[in-house]
């Protein structure tokens, strides 16, 4: 098998500064895990709270390496045929009724029952063919001939025993297909689970990957990466919005806001021509941010202090 | 730097990693050796976010991965030659910043050496020369940091420190240690001069004691890195077979703790379990998939629902003073299994039977516990308390029921209402009586468990946290399957 390299992340700087370029600001944790992981050849786990960049990671990825990206959305009752294979049962079928019809051609000049049943076996059984196989996505996302990345989006919403299905697929980048055989990668893909940590992940499934734990970023990184992305926005708005959103964070929320609502709300900033976070605006657009009626109302109660340390910073 | 000692190290960092509670398994080794080769020993925090990538399998693995690199990687100075070097130059570093006092303290020393009791007696006696002239003797006379750290770490793994495992071991390694750094030479000079020269004695045992207050610190260092784990092992350990009525206030916290890390592990190992039913929507794909081995005609119907189970626990505890500790204990394992069993009810009595799931759906669980005690603590009456249940809960039990029942079975010689025991037990799927006394005094004195045994489908022994365990997993495994 060919072992395949992707020669863009070959080292920690590499990663960083092409994700970089790619208007993905990585810390240095992401980058040696994403680094580790092409030169490890080993999925990477990503956990953390929604919103933090976990999907766009491995999008950037994709981008950065560029190879196809292959995505499977993961839900409670997904099963092997939605996420390996599936035979194209109607074809068979009709494979059948052809087979049924063209038998008398087959069998012509064989008298015995022994002949004809050497006749039938020499023919080959196309039944199980490949051609008769449709890939999921993961069975795509080996059969990609110069590698790819496969995404597997929130892990921890499928089953238990779906994750067992994984095992082979993670380990060996292989498949088993008990009617083929198995099918092997042709170049191994760079393989990124999410999960949101709603359920705790199998041991077996933990020790085959790679851990990169994503949390809210640091006011730093958030006003950098809010640069990257919203360019248009001034300065110093931005660095106010970060502020604020990272005081938000410290109250008592049912759910924070993560990078994509501060990427929301920055937008929407830009689209109403705000010039400065004031008490109307953000009472206003506060919706953008959080989205729980409750926790607006949290924030709503405590906007002046809010405000107030956005001052004297 | 020499492979093979990283390397050891390595392995060294995981064995202290796994007494600190992280599962690292052979593989992950293999995998934080790949890491470090790939990533080089040059950047720490490089490095420690790569080997967490590989060995810190959840949040509260990376916490304790965290500390444990901090405590590991700082305590090691010397051992391999880049961080040998690394010493020295920070030593040289300090010597820039101020050279001139350095020169001066030097100019000092050498003129004190040169009146030095010990010096001058060298100018006559040749071992005493030959001891002055020895490296360790100068490292420790010139106080050169570096290089007695060095001499101290080679003597910590000659004497394996890393083996140490009880905090009173530390003699018996002091000794293994000083003779590890040649300290033999010192102490024999001491022997011959403390009578004859008693200025030069002082002196050099000056210099043995600064030599054992290092190796002292390196020691309890050594204790903190290694032994430390293994002690808290060793006393989990212990605590799992101390009966539960003599668990002291002061171990509540460990034995939470316990408790807590017992039940995620039998919550992992028990995980949802989900089986196919036979009625519901038609998952024609699956069907017609089946049917082509029937020529397309389909026999075998196939479904789409998946049944989940529900099980449910309804747990009747007896609070009086003879068992209220155990209740304790049962009430917290069941309740830190939430994940697993979320439809936990719970009964509390001693004579009079009352419902307490609230309590701790809503407090914490100590002050849950607590309430428990003060409402419902008093005598026991067996009879009432079943009666009591029988109202309260008798009609939500059915064949998913599980009811744990726990007591002495002691009734101060009342009528224990077996008749409504058996009430309970022909409804529940199974009926666990839970007698933290031994088996052998079932019976005895004012004890009903004869009459008590015959209406359990389980009755059982549990005075410990291990044969708590124990029945907990087998519950789980029952309640899980059918």
């Amino acid at each position: 098998m060919v072992c395949h390299h992707y020669p863009q992340l070959d080292s920690v700087e590499a990663v960083k500064e092409r994700f970089n370029t790619a208007g993905y600001i990585c810390t240095q944790q992401i980058a040696t895990v994403v680094y580790l992981a092409s030169a490890l050849n080993k999925p990477v786990l990503i956990e953390g709270p929604p919103g933090v960049g976990k999907t766009e990671l491995a999008k950037t990825c994709a981008a950065v390496v560029a190879k196809p990206l292959v995505r499977l959305q993961c839900y409670e009752g997904l099963d092997e045929a939605k996420a390996l294979y599936e035979w194209k049962y109607g074809k068979q079928l009709l494979y059948t009724q052809i087979l049924k019809e063209r038998l008398g051609l087959l069998l012509e000049g064989a008298d015995t029952l022994q002949a004809s049943l050497a006749r039938l076996h020499a023919s080959g059984d196309a039944f199980y063919a490949r051609e008769f196989l449709e890939p999921r996505p993961l069975l795509k996302a080996l059969e990609q001939p110069d590698g790819a990345v496969l995404l597997i989006d929130e892990i921890d919403k499928s089953d238990a025993e779906f994750e067992s299905l994984l095992l082979e697929v993670l380990s060996d980048f292989q498949l088993s297909i008990p009617e083929l055989g198995t099918v092997s990668a042709q170049s191994k893909p760079l393989v990124f689970l999410t999960s949101n940590d709603t359920r705790e992940l199998s041991d077996a499934l933990k020790r085959r990957c790679l851990h990169l734990h994503i949390d809210f970023p640091s006011i730093d990184l958030e006003r950098q990466i809010l640069a990257q992305r919203v360019p248009d926005l001034q300065q110093t708005l931005t660095d106010k919005l970060v502020r604020f959103v990272h005081s938000i964070r410290g109250l008592d929320l049912k759910k924070a806001p993560a990078v994509s609502e501060t990427l929301d709300w920055a937008r929407s900033l830009l689209l109403l021509h705000a010039t400065d976070l004031d008490e109307n605006t953000v009472r206003q657009t506060l919706n953008v941010l959080l989205k729980y009626e409750e926790d607006i109302q949290t924030a709503d109660s405590q906007m002046n202090a809010l405000l107030r340390t956005l001052e004297s910073a | 730097m020499n492979a093979s000692i990283g390397s050891d190290r390595l392995l060294n960092f995981i064995q202290f990693l796994r007494a600190r509670d992280v599962a690292v398994s052979p593989a992950d080794s293999l995998d934080a050796i790949h890491v470090a080769s790939l990533l080089g020993y040059d950047d720490r925090q490089q490095l420690a976010q790569g080997l967490a990538a590989v060995l810190a399998k959840s949040r509260q693995d990376r916490i304790a991965f965290d500390v444990a690199f901090e405590q590991f990687f700082s305590v090691d100075v010397g051992q391999d030659n880049t961080q040998e070097s690394e010493a020295v130059d920070r030593a040289d570093a300090r010597g820039d910043t101020d050279t001139h006092d350095l020169r001066a303290a030097q100019n000092i020393e050498d003129e004190n050496r040169s009146a030095s009791p010990l010096d001058t007696l060298a100018a006559n006696d040749a071992q005493v020369a030959e001891l002055l002239k020895s490296p360790l003797v100068q490292d420790l006379r010139d106080g050169q940091e570096a290089n007695l750290a060095l001499a101290i770490e080679q003597a910590a793994a000659k004497a394996q420190l890393e083996t140490m495992q009880r905090f009173t071991q530390r003699g018996q390694f002091m000794r293994a240690m000083l003779d590890a750094v040649g300290e033999l030479p010192l102490r024999q000079a001491a022997a011959r001069l403390e009578h004859t020269e008693p200025e030069a004695f002082d002196e050099l045992q000056q210099i043995r004691e600064q030599l054992r207050s290092r190796i002292r610190n390196r020691i309890e260092r050594g204790y903190l890195l290694h032994a430390q784990g293994a002690t808290e092992r060793f006393l989990d350990e212990a605590l799992e077979q101390v009966r539960l009525s003599n668990v002291s206030p002061y171990q509540q916290a460990r034995m939470r703790k316990l408790i807590e890390r017992m039940a995620r592990k039998l919550a992992s190992r028990h995980g949802r379990r989900r089986r196919k039913t036979r009625r519901g929507q038609l998952n024609i794909p699956k069907t017609l998939r089946t049917a082509n081995a029937t020529d397309g005609i389909p026999f075998v119907p196939q479904w789409r629902q998946i049944e989940r189970r529900k099980p449910q626990i309804m747990a009747i505890c007896d609070v009086s003073g003879s068992v209220a500790a155990y209740a304790k204990f049962l009430l917290m394992f069941l309740y830190a299994l939430q994940d697993v069993l979320p439809r936990t009810r719970s009964f509390a009595f001693s004579s009079q039977l009352g419902e307490v799931t609230e309590w701790f759906e809503q407090l914490p669980i100590d002050s849950a516990i607590n309430q428990v005690n003060l409402s419902y603590g008093g005598a026991t009456d067996y009879g009432r308390a079943f009666q009591d249940f029988n109202e309260l809960a008798l009609n939500d039990i059915n064949s998913g029921t599980t009811v744990i029942i726990l007591g002495d079975g002691r009734n101060n010689d009342c009528d224990p209402r077996l008749d409504l025991l058996a009430q309970i037990h022909s409804r529940c799927r199974r009926l666990i009586w839970l007698n933290p006394e031994t088996r052998r005094a079932w019976g005895t004195g004012d004890s009903a468990m004869p009459g008590i045994i015959k209406h359990c489908h389980i009755a059982t022994e549990c005075n410990n946290l291990k044969q708590l365990q124990r029945i907990v997993d087998k519950l789980l495994a029952d309640t899980r399957s059918h």
